[in-house]
């Protein structure tokens, strides 16, 4: 039953950070609304990841986030550099 | 053990799963290039017409955007269960989160239909060759965050289709595959699923969440 309760917190979570996500947008916060939205949406991309997907364990799928990872940072940055 | 195996590549079931689990990843992986490659045309065209892209995103229905964001992470929740019981041999517990996870895919695009449909009675869907008759501020601009809005929410459906199609076809051969293979099926289809709820997650605050203050 620990496993069920695991994923119970998780799904409570997501709910939680898209009610935050969704109110904070009500807020004007000048130039930050997007940053807030950006950083919920990684810390909801890391709940899943870590609790549904189970990237908690060590290994070779780790490696390919990794990978995956540094080639969309060449993507954004040098794109962005030139912007 | 050996008879566990779907592939006779493999001697034991658990190197079997591992390949499969790897090769998920670096298919999602791929996945992630395709749609960072849109993600950055939206950031680089919203950089240059913030104005126009915060006055068009209000257009859309923020209502029904934050209930299709909930029906997509409770199908991830169920999905998680259904690999949990299959991990713990409980089937039917296992076919039944599969079908919920199914279901709420099925709500998903129904929700996704609906708004495509006021859209186009709207005047807001540049696509198909349906007119375009959007009243605010820079229209030209205007129709550029409409027209990625299309191209990137039908593509993010065009995967959930997908998604949905996959656990029919895992439901479909339940009955030709080992229980090692079912929970490895429903690893794998489920890796999937989850990724396209994360695509989900970034779509909807930078399509529906623009400055709604």
């Amino acid at each position: 039953m620990g496993e069920i309760r695991k994923l119970s917190f998780a799904y409570a979570g997501l709910l939680t950070l898209l009610g935050l996500t969704v109110g904070s947008s009500f807020v004007d916060l000048g130039g930050f609304n997007s940053a807030i939205n950006l950083a919920i949406a990684a810390a909801k991309t890391a709940v899943i990841a870590l609790s549904f997907m189970h990237l908690t364990s060590k290994g070779l799928p780790r490696l390919v986030v990794a990978a995956v990872g540094l080639w969309l940072v060449i993507l954004f940055g040098l794109t962005l550099v030139g912007q | 053990m050996s008879g566990q195996t779907q592939s006779i590549a493999f001697d034991k079931a658990s190197r079997e799963k591992a390949a499969d689990i790897l090769a998920m990843w670096v298919f999602i992986g791929s996945e992630a290039m395709l749609f960072g490659a849109i993600f950055l045309v939206f950031l680089i065209a919203h950089m240059n017409y913030g104005a126009a892209f915060a006055a068009a995103s209000k257009h859309l229905s923020l209502r029904l955007g934050t209930l299709n964001t909930a029906i997509l992470i409770t199908s991830s929740f169920t999905m998680a269960l259904a690999h949990m019981y299959s991990a713990d041999g409980r089937w039917r517990a296992a076919i039944w989160s599969l079908a919920a996870t199914s279901l709420l895919g099925l709500g998903f695009l129904a929700v996704k239909a609906v708004e495509y449909s006021k859209e186009f009675s709207d005047g807001l869907a540049p696509v198909l060759g349906a007119p375009f008759s959007y009243t605010g501020p820079d229209p030209v601009h205007a129709e550029f965050f409409f027209g990625l809005y299309f191209a990137m929410t039908f593509l993010h459906a065009l995967h959930l289709i997908a998604g949905i199609l996959a656990i029919a076809g895992v439901l479909a051969l339940w009955s030709h595959a080992n229980p090692a293979g079912r929970a490895r099926r429903i690893q794998a289809v489920g890796l999937y699923w989850h990724f396209v709820d994360i695509v989900w997650v970034f779509l909807f605050p930078i399509l529906y969440l623009i400055n709604r203050g």
